[in-house]
């Protein structure tokens, strides 16, 4: 159907709808009203919640010190990662041992297939974080150039770093803050807690799709 | 003396009388003249909630007509009823009928029999008592969900000497009565009957009251296929039990 | 598409079995979720208020919007394809698909795609079609269908699962969830990174900037979205919302009515497909925005359910739904939102005993974030069946019967002594313990107790003259 008949035949529906009174005014968001005093620790408690880890530092040092632990105690000897200039941590390929993958899929179909086939086993993803939000435990993330989804998805593990001072209430704060976030980028997501899934006998279960492991380490300060 | 006008509902009439009594006595031992307009049937509930509007509509208006020219608050013993006659009666009408606005001025006068007790009349001890008895309360659901029916009578059984109440585990869920529900769908309403009586029976009560005798006539039923030792009253019954002096 | 049995035929197949135990301590288990995360979020009942009102809004500025998030879409270079029906929707995608050389398609849980039943109609035209929500898999595996909106599989076990893998998959038999869980990972992986499209459906829409916004706990929506070369997302027409902050209103009161979560794992939110720069996502985004009968809907007294979420938690509470299994409302979506959905698309002819599958209780109405009068809606559509003279079989005599009564007074009276007078002939000790006929829809089940010798309009009248 071409879509001025489509959109003709909602109109005419609309017309003689016998809806609940409508809201004449688009009605918006809601911000809950949520303490800001005390976000971080809302947060970290909140990830653990939902079966992240978290990891509090206070300098650059200690968190590639903590991120090169993290991927020997995983065995990974290579890695998926954001750009440098996307990562809140100065430096840090530089610094690890293990190397970084080539995170630009090619644009054709085969290119694709290849460079994505060699995703299957990937180990860990590292990528920044736009916010933490204390009240849900999840981070908001924004793909873009030098910000590729799949080192937040593909991985068994997923360590994502975040500034303190990007630690804000609520999803509704956020976006609050953020209203033209989801135009700015072809993929805005959020995540709460490792992948997860209670299909079968709402047995709860880790890493089903997604990674099984989410480290969030938080730079203090 | 305040004056009401008992609505007795069909069920009361006729399967029931006695539930009609015991809501007189305690009206009056509080203090009510109690008139009990004659030619009063059914509200017409069965038919709407199976979607005959004609037939609920007949019924509607004919209680409507005998219920509009008395005067005094119009008390139901049953929070079903009371919802049709407060919630549905007057939709049943087109708002340039009269009938319409009779249906109006009588769904303001209707009030279920606990919570005319308790919200209008502020009684909460009802002086009544049931010495050595343990009872659970079962939230009948269109008294509950749309008049917020449930501490009312919870109250007045709390208050009840000698009586000890008990909570039913997983009280909000519906009985499985639904009115022709019951007969229409007899299976799956006995089905969730079912998990309702094993609920009353692990409350430890040995006493089930609730204040629509519909719901409690199902239930009551359904007791009886597995043992005869929980009794099922109406609230009113309980209540007219033994005054203290 | 309609199963040749009624509600009721297919209900008596669900009482009592293993699927329906098992379907029904899922249902309670995710109610005591809702009402935790309920509690724990003070501003639930305000943010449900306001969520209300966004999508009455939305149903009621719907042509205005839909026209925005088509503008939006293209201007991010997507395409969208209006599809007044599912046959429509279905040759968009095959024309897509063979433009593009799809061979495999991995799919993401959607219910707007079972209700078109895109599978079936794609795999006839040799595309491989895989799902890949862990639920949706076991049932694509199986043959099956969902019984829950959210939890698909909610009525299996895991061993019903482990038999299955073990079959199907050919591993040894194994009935520990995380071992099937590691199963399904493995095997879907491959899948997922080699897929040609991914087919996605909606939960919110955004206008103003042509989003679709999907949630997830697997991620399996994101790798449906983000790995395959073609991005198709099927929408209901009414899933639409003007801006991100109206979104975020939703996604505040989703995952807590459905599972109890503040939020589910992964919210996506998808603004057309992979831009220059960007190291990954897919080449090319469609939209398919399907009417399918929803204007019809919007057109009818019962407009009001399409500003359902989808959350399921309706279905929770629902006791018939519990008692009966998903399966016995015979279509994509079951429990007491289904019995007003399903006849409201579909319509009442085929569907018309679908709404008096409810005691009408109204523990949904309190359940849904959006304060849907599901009670109401089933109440019009009796009355919308009983005009179209599809009401229950054999009830109409029986109640102008007693319309006839209940509207003459001293018939009334008349009947309810002769009632009691009778039944002195079969009840014993003021019950009837059998029925015949119809009667015995009751007593099958239950005791009758005898309508009283003396009814409460005699005893008052006696009363009247002793006084």
């Amino acid at each position: 159907m071409n879509r001025e008949d489509f959109l003709e035949r909602v109109r005419s529906a609309i017309k003689v709808s016998e809806l609940p009174p409508i809201p004449e005014a688009p009605p918006g968001g809601l911000v809950p009203d949520l303490p800001r005093a005390g976000v971080t620790e809302r947060f970290l408690e909140q990830v653990e919640a939902v079966d992240g880890h978290t990891h509090l530092v206070g300098s650059d040092d200690e968190a590639v010190h903590l991120i090169g632990v993290l991927l020997e105690q995983y065995g990974a000897t290579d890695y998926l990662a954001w750009a440098p200039d996307h990562l809140p941590v100065a430096g840090l390929a530089e610094r690890l041992r293990a190397t970084p993958l080539d995170a630009v899929v090619p644009g054709d179909a085969e290119g694709r297939l290849e460079h994505q086939t060699g995703y299957t086993d990937l180990l860990v993803g590292i990528t920044g974080a736009s916010a933490g939000l204390a009240e849900s435990g999840s981070i908001v993330l924004e793909a873009g150039p030098g910000r590729p989804r799949m080192a937040s998805l593909i991985p068994l593990v997923h360590i994502a770093l975040l500034r303190e001072r990007d630690i804000t209430q609520s999803l509704s704060h956020w976006i609050a803050d953020h209203a033209e976030a989801a135009a700015d980028t072809s993929n805005l997501f959020i995540i709460t807690g490792p992948s997860r899934t209670a299909d079968i006998e709402q047995t709860l279960n880790l890493g089903v799709h997604g990674p099984k492991h989410l480290h969030v380490v938080v730079l203090g300060g | 003396m305040p004056k009401v006008q008992l609505f007795v509902t069909c069920l009361v009439d006729s399967f029931f009388p006695e539930v009609g009594e015991a809501v007189v006595a305690v009206l009056e031992r509080h203090g009510c003249t109690v008139e009990f307009p004659f030619d009063q049937t059914c509200c017409g509930q069965p038919a709407f909630n199976v979607g005959y509007h004609d037939q609920a509509r007949a019924m509607a208006e004919h209680t409507i007509k005998v219920l509009d020219g008395t005067d005094g608050t119009i008390v139901v013993p049953s929070g079903s009823c009371a919802d049709m006659m407060i919630n549905h009666s007057p939709e049943l009408f087109q708002p340039d009928d009269p009938i319409h606005a009779a249906a109006a001025r009588v769904a303001r006068r209707v009030k279920e029999f606990s919570s005319f007790l308790v919200d209008d009349l502020g009684i909460t001890d009802a002086g009544a008592s049931c010495e050595g008895r343990t009872a659970t309360y079962h939230p009948s659901c269109h008294g509950f969900r749309n008049l917020g029916i449930r501490q009312q009578p919870e109250t007045l059984l709390d208050n009840v000497a000698g009586l000890e109440r008990v909570e039913l585990p997983d009280a909000e869920t519906c009985c499985g009565f639904g009115g022709l529900f019951s007969v229409e769908m007899p299976e799956l309403s006995a089905s969730i009957m079912s998990t309702k009586l094993t609920n009353v029976e692990a409350s430890g009560a040995d006493l089930l009251v609730g204040v629509d005798v519909s719901c409690l006539m199902h239930l009551a039923g359904g007791l009886r296929r597995r043992s005869r030792e929980i009794e099922v009253k109406h609230i009113a019954e309980v209540l007219a039990e033994e005054t203290r002096t | 598409m309609n199963v040749p049995v009624t509600f009721v035929e297919r209900a008596h197949r669900g009482i009592g079995n293993r699927s329906t135990a098992a379907g029904e301590v899922g249902a309670r288990r995710m109610m005591s979720h809702r009402i935790a995360a309920s509690a724990d979020y003070p501003a639930m009942e305000e943010m449900r208020d306001q969520a209300r009102r966004i999508r009455l809004y939305a149903l009621g500025h719907l042509d205005e919007l839909l026209a925005r998030f088509s503008d939006e879409v293209e201007g991010a270079g997507g395409h969208v394809h209006f599809a007044a029906d599912a046959d429509e929707a279905i040759a968009y995608i095959r024309k897509v698909a063979e433009e593009t050389n799809v061979r495999r398609i991995v799919k993401s849980k959607s219910m707007v795609t079972e209700e078109i039943h895109l599978n079936a109609a794609l795999e006839a035209h040799d595309l491989e079609v895989v799902e890949t929500d862990l639920g949706e898999f076991i049932i694509q595996l199986s043959g099956d269908t969902p019984s829950h909106i959210i939890a698909p599989v909610m009525h299996k076990t895991r061993q019903d699962v482990g038999e299955l893998f073990s079959e199907k998959l050919g591993i040894e038999y194994t009935d520990d969830p995380t071992e099937l869980n590691n199963v399904a990972r493995h095997h879907l992986r491959e899948i997922f990174l080699s897929a040609d499209m991914g087919i996605s459906g909606c939960n919110v829409a955004i206008a103003e900037s042509g989003s679709i916004v999907l949630v997830t706990n697997e991620g399996n929506g994101r790798l449906t979205t983000s790995a395959p070369r073609i991005h198709v997302a099927v929408m209901g027409m009414e899933r639409i919302v003007p801006t991100l902050s109206d979104a975020a209103v939703i996604l505040e009161v989703l995952a807590r009515s459905a599972t109890g979560q503040r939020l589910s794992v992964y919210t996506n939110i998808v603004t057309g497909a992979r831009r220059p720069g960007d190291p990954d996502g897919p080449e090319e985004f469609h939209v398919v925005i399907l009417d399918n009968g929803r204007s019809r809907v919007l057109a009818g007294d019962a407009a009001e359910v399409l500003a359902c979420i989808r959350c399921g938690a309706c279905l929770n509470v629902c006791p018939v739904y519990r008692e009966a299994g998903g399966h016995a409302y015979g279509f994509t979506y079951s429990g007491p939102i289904g019995a007003v959905i399903t006849p409201s698309l579909m319509g009442l002819a085929e569907w018309h005993d679908l709404p008096y599958a409810s005691s009408l209780c109204g523990a949904c109405l309190d359940a849904c974030p959006v304060r849907i009068d599901l009670p109401g809606l089933l109440l019009k559509l009796r009355r919308d069946a009983v005009s179209e003279g599809l009401g229950p079989d054999g009830l109409e005599g029986a109640l102008k019967w007693f319309t006839r009564l209940a509207t003459n007074p001293g018939m009334w009276r008349g009947a309810t002594r002769a009632g009691g007078w009778s039944a002195k002939l079969i009840a014993r000790q003021g019950w009837i313990k059998s029925l015949p006929g119809r009667g015995s829809a009751w007593t099958d089940y239950r005791d009758l107790p005898a309508p009283a010798a003396k009814p409460f309009h005699a005893r008052w009248k006696e009363r009247q003259r002793e006084s």
